[in-house]
């Protein structure tokens, strides 16, 4: 594998919550990459770190030590404009409560990264359309947050996320809040966007059923990555590739129980 | 323990929160300023003088006490609403720790009284300064000396505020913990989530639809209130008047209820052209417009009656300006004999500048068969009024003219001892020449004969033909203003000699000695000599006498006008940041959401400004453009003022603290937002 062909690189990363007594390690020096078109999904139980190993990366927060590089840039050490410029351009981002802004519609949403950084919204228009019809969102468009339910506002969400066309996009729990139905169709949608347009896509959860669209796992426990499993593609169907993730799943909650 | 509780926690909420301790303070003012009334020195002296008229308006302060407790009710309200909702996830907390609803209600009742007593310790003082401070103002601004000036604190005036602050303050704080204790612990939690956009989930279209109607219907009204208020708000009628209001009021509250969808429009026109934040901007600015249309409508009003109240009041003071123009202390009613010794004795001598008959008759022909030749006729003046333009002013000089058969004749030599005891040259008459005077120097018709006599029209007196002087002669002739002469003519002594004699002069007048009344101060100068000529029988009226009652009714016709538009414009002022920084905080998420998506909190501060500049500017335009048809209204149905550059700095002043006024209040809550807004910082 050729160094220059990572997109993020993550490289020992540590991150310390409290002051003495009181202190928590939550990372415990974390190594992976991340390749172009890369579909990686991260898991854990909670408490394992995953979600403070996501804010890291997502720059909401700064690690304790540890450098990380987007496409070559170390973003850990950006501040204020340099942060702002990267947020919402380079990287998108996909929450589990949608985080869409109701007093906007959802083409006002989805526009909204590109608004801020500036960039000509006429021009824009096409991959508007393009994203809204993959997330068959077309006809939702000039409708308020209020007006959609939950499995279409993260849709909604998802466009806003894509629309700038970002180096990755970092989706927390992003079928959390959603049905069953709803996550499938969110989920297929994305692994879509992943083959087709070759989007980079981290994403954090602890779904089986959502994880088993990635093509590799990261499993992580007590701030330490354990394990890790790889989809064999061409080969390997969803649901066999689901199966394998069950029953690390499995052995990871058996491996704590003997620990413990 | 408890107590130490509610001492840190007042505390903390001053430091935090110092809009809503600003506005406590501000009431407190608001109280005593008006309280304190009674005891100005300008009152106190109109006492003495005016004491049925001053009674009267004393009379009136309770009422303006009771209507300003009605709005600092409001003002206390908002602000303690807006403190509670910030403090609502606190508040969840201690009742999910296992506060008792009442103990939390005693926490809440003994933090309000804490920093009540803190807002009086602080707000008092500065009602003290600032009373004093208007009533050396009024003092320097009536002329008057300020020598009689004692500082004076009224002790019922403070006792009324506390009571009143506490009263208005403890019923706020009942109504609004009424209504959080009806919540649950959970609701309180989460009071920051945001309100659902009520307005914009069902069916949208409707909504517009009916927003754009209101638009509509709103500014329909407002033309009519403005139509009528210019065409018969002249010649007063109440049932018109409560018409116009209705129209008005009614047209400001559906216009702002659909002013929302208006700027709907606006964002979904330039929707895909904008850049940066400034959609955002729009949707807030809609948002706040959506849901507090009658806080804004309530908002607005109370600016444009503000508004209006400055130009009653400025003009009510400048009208009275004329005020200063002393040129007689003193007239006694009387022949000269029963007043020249008493001028002359030594108590009085010591103070008298100078002291003259004032010669004026009518011209009118005694009862029994007259010798002279009473005739009389306006025919040269008329004829030139009559070739000028057509104009109100002309027909009004006309109507008076033909009204005015048998003027007054005043003499040439009382004249010009009034004139140079006052220090203006005197007037040169020739045989064939009179001059004509007028006390009316701010009626409609004044201008025009001021134009006219520069074509010096003439006069016929006793067949003869009288040449006008030039120039129209206004000052006042007799201490008391009382007296006042449409239009009458200065005539030379040889005349006036030849229809009447001198001893028939009835009214003289005096002048006191310039050095005394410098160094006494015109007001106890005036006092003094009051006393001496109390011990006598004479008749007279002295030029404060006669100011006073003049002053009286500048000082409570502006005073009480100035009053009540800064509690209007305060008011609105809080209810419009409050409520702005209520649904700032409410949708504090959104401002998180477009951190991460990339906009810098500095961008984010300049949009939350922009929508505080927006809909501020909102509230004051309509208000403004109400308020010129309700000025000009206002300002036709009064005599004119007499426009000079002194007035038009006056006029500039208030226009310009007013601006300042609002300026500085939408930096202050534009501060507030920012501190709110940096907050985001610390995510990284």
């Amino acid at each position: 594998m050729n160094a220059s062909n990572k997109l993020l690189e993550v490289k020992e990363v540590r991150k310390v919550f409290g002051e003495g007594q009181n202190e928590t390690m939550a990372l415990k020096g974390v190594t992976f990459d991340v390749l172009p078109g890369e579909f990686l999904g991260i898991m854990g139980a909670s408490g394992s770190g995953k979600t403070t190993l996501l804010n890291v990366i997502a720059t909401m927060m700064k690690p304790t030590s540890g450098k990380i590089f987007l496409d070559g840039q170390n973003i850990s050490s950006f501040k204020g404009s340099q942060l702002a410029a990267y947020r919402g351009d380079q990287i998108g981002y996909l929450f589990q409560q949608f985080e869409l802004i109701d007093n906007l519609t959802a083409k006002e949403n989805i526009m909204l990264p590109l608004a801020i950084h500036g960039i000509n919204l006429k021009e824009q228009e096409q991959a508007l359309l393009q994203l809204s019809k993959l997330f068959g969102i077309e006809e939702l468009l000039n409708k308020f947050p209020s007006q959609l339910s939950g499995g279409q506002k993260q849709r909604v969400a998802a466009a806003r996320a894509l629309i700038s066309n970002p180096c990755i996009v970092l989706a927390d729990e992003p079928t959390g809040a959603l049905d069953t139905k709803n996550a499938k169709i969110l989920m297929e949608k994305l692994s879509e966007h992943n083959q087709q347009q070759e989007s980079t896509i981290l994403m954090v959860t602890h779904d089986a059923n959502a994880a088993s669209y990635c093509s590799r796992i990261l499993f992580i426990q007590d701030g330490i990555i354990f394990h890790e499993l790889r989809r064999n593609v061409p080969g390997e169907s969803q649901e066999a590739f689901y199966a394998r993730i069950v029953m690390v799943m499995a052995q990871l909650a058996g491996g704590s129980s003997n620990v413990l | 323990m408890f107590f130490e509780f509610v001492k840190h926690n007042s505390r903390k909420t001053r430091k935090e929160n110092g809009v809503y301790f600003a506005s406590l303070i501000v009431s407190i003012v608001a109280f005593y300023v008006i309280l304190s009334l009674g005891e100005q020195d300008v009152m106190l002296y109109l006492k003495t003088i005016e004491s049925d008229a001053v009674e009267r308006l004393l009379l009136l302060i309770p009422v303006l006490y009771e209507v300003s407790l009605v709005f600092v009710f409001f003002l206390v309200y908002f602000a303690n609403r807006y403190q509670l909702q910030q403090r609502s996830h606190e508040f969840g907390l201690y009742l999910m720790m296992g506060m008792k609803q009442s103990k939390l209600f005693l926490m809440i009742m003994g933090e309000t009284i804490w920093n009540g007593i803190v807002a009086l310790c602080i707000g008092l003082p500065i009602s003290l300064f600032l009373t004093e401070l208007i009533n050396l103002t009024t003092s320097r601004l009536v002329g008057m000396g300020i020598i009689g000036h004692a500082f004076r604190i009224s002790w019922t005036g403070i006792s009324l505020t506390i009571c009143g602050f506490f009263l208005v303050q403890l019923l706020a704080m009942l109504i609004l913990s009424f209504t959080m204790s009806r919540k649950e612990p959970i609701e309180l939690l989460h009071e920051e989530k945001e309100k659902s956009q009520s307005t914009m989930t069902t069916k949208w279209g409707a909504v517009s639809l009916l927003s754009g109607v209101a638009l509509l219907f709103g500014t329909i009204f407002l033309c009519i209130a403005y139509g009528m208020s210019i065409l018969y708000l002249r010649n007063f009628d109440y049932r018109v008047f409560a018409l116009i209001l209705l129209v008005g009021v009614c047209g400001t509250f559906i216009l702002f209820r659909g002013l929302g969808s208006l700027i709907g429009v606006y964002v979904k026109r330039k929707g895909s052209s904008s850049t940066g934040l400034s959609m955002f901007t729009a949707r807030q600015l809609q948002e706040n417009v959506l849901h507090q249309w009658s806080s804004l409508a309530i908002s607005s009003l109370l600016i444009l009656m503000a508004m209006v109240c400055f130009a009653f009041g400025t003009s009510t003071a400048l009208t009275n300006s004329a005020v200063s123009n002393r040129t007689v202390d003193y007239t006694f009613n009387g022949n000269e004999d029963e007043i020249k010794p008493l001028i002359k004795s030594d108590e009085l001598a010591p103070y008298v500048d100078s002291y003259y008959g004032m010669a004026l008759n009518n011209f009118y022909p005694p009862e029994d068969e007259p010798v002279l030749n009473y005739h009389f006729a306006w025919m040269g003046l008329i004829e030139t009024v009559s070739s000028q333009d057509d104009s109100e002013p002309k027909e009004i000089l006309l109507n008076n003219l033909s009204l005015q058969n048998t003027p007054y004749f005043i003499s040439l030599s009382s004249y010009n001892a009034m004139l140079e005891a006052a220090g203006k040259k005197p007037i040169q008459l020739a045989d064939n020449e009179v001059a004509m005077y007028t006390s009316d120097d701010t009626g409609a018709s004044y201008d025009i004969l001021k134009d006219i006599l520069k074509k010096c029209p003439t006069v016929e007196i006793a067949e003869n033909e009288y040449t006008l002087l030039p120039t129209l002669y206004s000052d006042q002739i007799v201490a008391d203003r009382a007296i006042t002469l449409m239009y009458s003519l200065i005539v030379p002594d040889s005349l006036f000699e030849q229809y009447f004699v001198a001893d028939e002069t009835w009214l003289w007048n005096m002048t006191l000695k310039d050095e005394f009344i410098e160094e006494k101060g015109l007001m106890q100068a005036m006092l003094e000599v009051d006393q001496v000529l109390n011990s006598t029988d004479l008749q007279y009226e002295s030029y404060l006498g006669s100011m006073g009652r003049q002053l009286f009714y500048t000082v409570a016709g502006s005073y009480t006008t100035f009053y009540l538009g800064v509690m209007f414009l305060i008011i609105a002022n809080t209810v419009l940041g409050l409520n702005f920084l209520m649904q700032q905080r409410n949708t504090h998420s959104r401002y998180q959401t477009l951190a991460m998506l990339g906009a810098d909190v500095e961008s984010i501060c300049i949009s939350a400004r922009k929508q505080i500049w927006l809909y501020f500017i909102l509230a004051i335009s309509v208000a403004f453009v109400s308020g010129i048809f309700g000025i000009w209204s206002l300002l036709t149905a009064m005599p004119t003022t007499v426009f000079s550059l002194k007035n038009g700095i006056v006029i500039g002043l208030v226009v310009l603290l007013f601006i300042l006024n609002e300026v500085g209040y939408i930096r202050m809550i534009q501060r507030k937002s920012d501190v709110e807004i940096r907050k985001l910082k610390e995510i990284e």
